[in-house]
C-alpha cells in the first residue's frame, strides 16, 4: 500500500534527520497527537465512502464539548454528562442525515449549515466563554495510561478496530460501500438507502462528540471555539489514506495511516525547528504528493501489466 | 511495476529530504543552549515584532532560538502539540505566549515535569488553573490588556468631552485578550454618565468583517462619535467603512496594537489613536530573562512592559 510506504519513508527520513524523533516518549507523543483528528476521521471515512462529506465535525466537537461542560457545571454526574455530549453530537449527525436524505440537500450544503448552526449554539450555551476545571477522574481520559500506552490511543485503536470490523464484516459496512459506488443501484436492490446514510452521518456526529471529550480532557477546558477547521484535517487524513472523495472505495486502515502521516509530519517539523511558514508549505505538499503517488499506484495496479 | 514504485518512492524521498534540509543551517552550530519561543500565530504583525525582538536579543547573547506557532491564533490544541514536541526536542527554556490562558496549563505541567523553565509572555496564564494543577512558571512578561482598554476609554472620553455615543468592535468571543481590553474600555466609559456604548458587536479580529459590521452600525446608529476596536486590524476596517460613508471627520476610531498601518492612518488623520504594547520589547525581555534563568540568576515573577497611547 502506497500510503504505508509514505509513512515509513517519512519516519525513516526523520529518524536520520533528528535524534529526538525515534525515542519512546516521542513516538508515544506522536501517536497521542494523532488521536484528535484520528477519531474524527473514522466518521469522516464512513461519510466519504458513501460519496458524502461532513463539514460540521469541528463545530460538533465544540458543541458537544460545551454540552458536556455545561452539564458538569450543573453537577450532573460525569457518565451522564458524557452521554449527554455523545447524544448531542449524534443528534447533530441525525439532522445532517435527514437534511441529506429527506431534504435531498447536497451533503456539502447540509453540513455547511450545521457547521454554522452548531458553532452558534455552542457560543450561545457558553456565552462565548470557555468552561474550565474538570475532575481529575475525567481528565485521566487524556492523561491516563494502560501499560505505558496513553488512554486516547487505546480508545482510538479500539474505534478503528470496530470501524474496520463494521466496514468489512457487517451489513452496514457493505451498504456504505454500495451507496458510494452506485446509490441508485443500491436503492433498487431493496436497501433502505436513506436509513443507512442517516446512520453514517450519526456515526460522524458521534465520533466528533467522542473527540470533544478527549479534547476537553486534554486541555482541561471546553471551548466554544474549539475544533475550527478540524474538518479539513480529517478530510486530509481520509484522502491521504486512499479513500476516494467520489465514494465507494477506501478503508479506515488507510485513514489511520493518513492521520499518522499528518501528525508525524507536524511533529517532525517541530523537532527540526522548521519555520511555521515552511511547515504549511510542507504539509500541503505532502498531502498532494501522497494522493498523487497513491493514485498512480492504483492506476498502475488496475491496468494490465505490459 | 517495480520500477514505477521505485520512482514514486524517490519522489516522496526527495520531498522528505527537502523538508528536512531546511534545518541544515540551524544544526551546524547546535552547541550552546536552545530557547524556544512559541507564539499564538505568525500571521499577525504583533507576534512577528515579538519574534524580531527575541531574535535580536538571542543573536546578541549568542543563544540559539527557535520560533514556532500554530497556523491559527486560537488553536490551543495545535499549540499544545508544538509545546509537547519542543519538550521532546529538549529545549532549555520555553518562552510561551498562551493561546488559551487556562488550556495551556497541561502543557506547562509537562514542561515542569521535563524540568524546562517556562517564561510566559504577553497573555497571562489563569492563576487559579495554574495553582490547581500545581504548575510553575518562571516569570510573566507583558502588559495588561485591561489597562490598555482603560487608557483607550479615557482617551475617547476626553476626545468627546465626556458626552456622546460610542460603538465597540469586539474580538472573537471568549478570547481572553479581547475580553480584557473590552473590560478595561467599558470600565473607563462607565465613569462618564454622558457616554453610552450604543452598539458592541464582534468582527472576529478581521478587517473585512469589521468593515461590514461598522457599516451596519452606521446604519442603525448614524450619530455615533467614536468607535473602539479591540485590535488595529478591525479598527482599520472601520476606518474604511467610515471613509466610504464620508464621515471621517466626525467619528474618532481608536484601535489597539499600534501596527504600522494604524500609525500611518493616525498620521493621515483617518484614525484617532491606538494603544501601543511593545511586542519587540516583550520578545527581547523574554530572551534576556531566559538567559538569566540559564545562569541560575533570580528574576522577578512579573516583568511589566509599558503601554503607550499613540495619537
Amino acid at each position: 500500500m502506497g500510503t504505508l510506504g509514505g509513512l515509513v519513508i517519512l519516519c525513516t527520513g526523520l529518524w536520520i534527520a533528528t535524534p529526538h524523533f525515534v525515542t519512546a516518549s516521542n513516538l508515544v507523543n506522536v501517536v497521542q497527537q494523532s488521536t484528535i483528528i484520528g477519531v474524527i476521521a473514522v466518521g469522516m471515512t464512513f461519510v466519504i465512502l458513501t460519496g458524502g462529506i461532513d463539514l460540521s465535525v469541528g463545530s460538533i466537537v465544540a458543541l458537544a464539548g460545551i454540552t458536556f461542560g455545561t452539564l458538569v457545571q450543573a453537577n450532573v454526574p460525569l457518565p451522564l454528562a458524557a452521554a449527554g455530549a455523545l447524544i448531542a453530537g449524534t443528534l447533530c449527525g441525525a439532522v445532517n442525515g435527514a437534511l441529506v436524505t429527506i431534504g435531498r440537500l447536497p451533503p456539502f450544503i447540509a453540513t455547511l449549515g450545521m457547521m454554522s448552526v452548531a458553532r452558534g449554539i455552542a457560543l450561545m450555551l457558553s456565552d462565548g466563554r470557555p468552561i474550565s476545571g474538570f475532575p481529575a477522574g475525567f481528565r485521566s481520559l487524556a492523561t491516563g495510561t494502560v501499560a505505558g500506552i496513553p488512554a486516547p490511543v487505546i480508545i482510538m485503536l479500539a474505534l478503528y478496530g470496530a470501524a474496520h470490523f463494521v466496514l468489512t464484516r457487517v451489513r452496514l459496512g457493505r451498504y456504505t460501500y454500495a451507496i458510494g459506488g452506485n446509490e441508485e443501484a443500491t436503492a433498487l436492490s431493496g436497501v433502505n438507502v436513506r436509513a443507512y446514510k442517516t446512520i453514517v452521518y450519526c456515526i460522524s456526529g458521534f465520533v466528533s462528540a467522542l473527540t470533544s471529550l478527549l479534547l476537553v480532557a486534554r486541555l482541561n477546558s471546553a471551548q466554544p471555539i474549539a475544533g475550527i477547521s478540524y474538518e479539513l484535517d480529517a478530510i486530509a487524513a481520509v484522502v491521504i489514506g486512499g479513500t476516494s472523495l467520489l465514494g465507494g472505495s477506501g478503508s479506515v486502515v488507510g485513514t489511520l495511516i493518513g492521520a499518522l502521516i499528518m501528525s508525524v509530519l507536524r511533529n517532525g517539523l517541530n523537532l527540526l525547528g522548521v519555520s511555521s511558514y515552511v511547515q504549511q508549505v510542507a504539509i500541503g505538499t505532502v498531502i498532494v504528493v501522497a494522493v498523487l503517488v497513491d493514485m498512480a499506484l492504483r492506476q498502475r495496479a488496475s491496468l494490465p501489466t505490459g | 511495476m517495480i520500477r514505477h514504485y521505485l520512482r514514486t518512492t524517490a519522489v516522496v524521498l526527495v520531498a522528505a529530504v527537502s523538508v528536512t534540509g531546511c534545518n541544515r543551517g540551524e544544526k551546524a552550530n547546535r552547541s550552546g543552549p536552545t530557547l524556544a519561543l512559541v507564539v499564538k500565530t505568525l500571521n499577525n504583525a504583533f507576534f512577528i515584532e515579538m519574534e524580531k525582538g527575541a531574535k535580536a536579543a538571542a543573536d546578541s547573547l549568542g543563544i540559539q532560538l527557535v520560533v514556532q506557532a500554530p497556523e491559527r491564533e486560537i488553536d490551543v490544541e495545535k499549540q499544545m502539540e508544538i509545546v509537547e514536541n519542543l519538550i521532546e526536542r529538549k529545549v532549555d527554556v520555553l518562552l510561551l505566549v498562551p493561546s488559551g490562558s487556562r488550556e495551556i496549563v497541561p502543557a506547562i505541567v509537562k514542561a515542569n515535569a521535563a524540568k524546562i523553565p517556562v517564561v510566559i509572555v504577553d497573555t497571562r496564564v489563569d492563576a487559579a488553573a495554574l495553582k490547581s494543577a500545581n504548575a510553575r512558571i518562571a516569570t510573566f512578561i507583558g502588559s495588561d490588556n485591561v489597562d490598555g482598554g482603560r487608557i483607550a476609554g479615557e482617551f475617547v472620553a476626553q476626545k468627546l468631552g465626556g458626552k456622546g455615543k460610542v460603538a465597540v468592535l469586539e474580538g472573537i468571543p471568549g478570547h481572553e485578550t479581547g475580553d480584557s481590553r473590552l473590560r478595561g474600555f467599558r470600565s473607563a466609559i462607565a465613569k462618564y454618565p454622558g457616554l453610552t456604548i450604543v452598539a458592541s458587536q464582534t468582527a472576529n479580529w478581521e478587517r473585512d468583517q469589521a468593515f461590514n459590521v461598522a457599516q451596519n452600525i452606521l446604519q442603525s446608529h448614524p450619530d455615533i462619535q467614536a468607535i473602539f476596536a479591540c485590535n488595529d486590524v478591525m479598527a482599520l476596517g472601520a476606518v474604511e467603512a467610515i471613509a466610504a460613508a464620508g464621515r471621517t471627520k466626525d467619528i474618532a476610531v481608536v484601535g489597539f496594537d499600534a501596527q504600522d498601518d494604524a500609525r500611518t492612518a493616525i498620521r493621515q488623520g483617518r484614525m484617532a489613536a491606538t494603544i501601543a504594547q511593545n511586542p519587540h520589547e516583550m520578545g527581547s525581555l523574554a530572551v534576556i530573562s531566559a538567559s538569566k534563568l540559564l545562569r541560575n540568576e533570580t528574576i522577578p515573577a512579573v516583568q511589566p512592559v509599558p503601554i503607550d497611547l499613540v495619537k
